[in-house]
């Protein structure tokens, strides 16, 4: 008899089979580790409750006026938006952190799995917690506040498009500082996202930022989406103008996020920092 | 014999010196090899080496044909690991974690292969328990049953008895002599347990200070270093690492 004797797939397709079967690893994980539905049911809640209750608490100080309404709306309409970038992010990063945690990182590395296959399959059930995530928001603020964010119309799509790549963008950086940085790194995958909430403008126009930061928050492309979710609150058409300029810098960004992934990839290799994980 | 892997020339540097000094390494295919030394002496960096999990500061690896870094997955596809260290996540079955690995190895039936595989190291029973549940044995030889699942050409296991009961390690030994003569598997093994190496390995490489100063069938390099067996080379290797480390720390 000889080697290699097991069935294989086509080379086209077990490159998908690879990305699902670290997608449904992944499955088995939450499913059996239901402190991890924290992010996806609490924290949603927890968010949506704080914000939702700080719009109505300024709406009824400053009367009856539209704008003063119209605030509740943006909290609201920020926190549903927030959570795409949120989840999506923290979904990716916690996701290869799970590898990292449970020591398979080598064992993966010694598959025929690439690296971005890897990612992939994470990112693709980070679509599931995505889901979760923005779900509760959205029937959160439905249900307490009777805020319904369909009635933003389909010109949601493309901001929640924009803001899924700025989410992983955002992971991708994340796991190239954990693989230079071993686990210490860890807390930058929720730390960066406090630091990405003001400045991308999540609840208020760039123009309310300190002038000093403004440069860097309009630098961001999430600070265009955001933008973008709010002319759809107030009514206006979809702003293609500021989507295109989100678009344009997310792909910038992403671009900027492989090239130090991968620069950080030939480092960890380089330097054997595998050795961190065995 | 066609070679299964091909490493020439590799060269490891970290800051505390020279890991792996000018190391080549041939395994030709169904050829059961043993790379021994002691501790430091570059046998771990070597094998990451040469599975492309750490770069080298120079040299090249082939895995059956295809070269690294560049082939890696493609060399993959070929290629088993398992090492006594590795832990199994913890929040999966057996037969589930095995199925993850067998659909990255591309598997068409990774159940199928999987349950062969658990057969032919007598755990079928263990298909549906959880990796919490394990002994340290039974998640070693769960290890070996993911490592050779695919029916590699190239198996490579690092320190794949340690901590086993000599049993348990009856049953790998078996397992991997078995699958070596069924499917003409190659086997790169490291070991600390010279007997073992003996009984499985038809020749071994010893390293001492990153360089090879061995090479041959046991018995021969046994004679070469006037020792009965691989233990006494070990043990002399051993002890002029020492000896020379002693010198290092008391030279003025």
């Amino acid at each position: 008899m000889t080697a290699m004797a097991a069935a294989r797939v086509p080379a086209r397709r077990a490159a998908l089979l690879r990305v699902w079967a670290v997608a449904r690893r992944h499955a088995y994980v939450l499913r059996r580790s239901p402190h991890r539905l924290f992010d996806v049911t609490v924290w949603p809640v927890v968010d949506t409750v704080l914000f939702g209750s700080l719009g109505v608490f300024f709406a009824r100080q400053g009367g009856p006026s539209t704008a003063t309404q119209a605030g509740v709306a943006y909290l609201l309409s920020g926190i549903v938006l927030w959570h795409v970038v949120y989840q999506s992010q923290i979904a990716v990063s916690t996701g290869f952190m799970e590898e990292t945690w449970s020591r398979n990182l080598l064992s993966l590395m010694v598959t025929p799995l690439r690296e971005l296959e890897l990612i992939a399959g994470v990112a693709v059930f980070g679509l599931v917690k995505l889901v979760m995530g923005v779900g509760v928001v959205a029937l959160t603020a439905f249900g307490l506040y009777a805020f319904d964010v369909t009635d933003l119309g389909l010109g949601l799509l493309p901001v929640f498009a924009v803001l899924l790549a700025s989410g992983w963008a955002i992971a991708l950086v994340v796991v190239g500082l954990i693989l230079r940085f071993g686990n210490g790194a860890e807390a930058l995958a929720w730390g960066i996202m406090f630091v990405v909430m003001p400045l991308g403008g999540v609840f208020f126009p760039v123009e309310s930022l300190p002038a000093v930061v403004r440069p860097f928050s309009t630098l961001l492309p999430t600070t265009h989406a955001f933008a973008a979710g709010r002319r759809l609150v107030e009514g206006g058409p979809t702003p293609w103008g500021e989507l295109t300029l989100a678009a344009a810098g997310t792909v910038v960004v992403m671009a900027g996020a492989l090239a130090f992934l991968a620069w950080m990839l030939r480092l960890f290799r380089r330097r054997g920092y595998v050795t961190r994980y065995t | 014999m066609s070679d299964v892997l091909r490493a020439r020339g590799l060269l490891k540097v970290y800051r505390r010196g020279r890991a792996v000094d000018g190391v080549d390494l041939t395994v030709s295919r169904g050829e059961r090899v043993a790379l021994l030394g002691p501790n430091g002496a570059g046998k771990t960096t070597t094998l990451l080496m040469c599975l492309g999990v750490v770069e080298p500061d120079a040299g090249r690896v082939e895995i059956v044909g295809h070269r690294l870094p560049r082939g890696r997955s493609a060399a993959m596809a070929h290629v088993g690991f398992a090492a006594g260290y590795l832990p199994l996540p913890e929040r999966l079955r057996v037969q589930e974690y095995l199925r993850m690995f067998g659909e990255l190895y591309g598997l068409a039936h990774p159940d199928g292969q999987a349950a062969k595989g658990l057969r032919r190291f007598g755990i079928g029973h263990l298909a549906t328990a959880m990796g919490t549940e394990l002994s340290s044995g039974q998640k070693t030889l769960i290890g070996v049953v993911k490592a050779t699942m695919h029916e590699p050409e190239l198996l490579v296991l690092d320190e794949p008895t340690a901590s086993l009961d000599p049993d348990v390690a009856l049953r790998v030994r078996t397992g991997l002599a078995r699958l070596c003569q069924e499917q003409g598997t190659a086997l790169l093994v490291t070991s600390h347990n010279m007997v073992e190496v003996e009984r499985i390995a038809e020749r071994v490489v010893f390293l001492s200070d990153g360089r090879v100063v061995a090479d041959g069938p046991p018995a021969e390099v046994a004679a070469r270093f006037d020792s009965g067996d691989l233990e006494g080379v070990f043990l002399r290797l051993a002890g002029e690492r020492q000896a020379a480390e002693h010198v290092e720390g008391v030279r003025p």
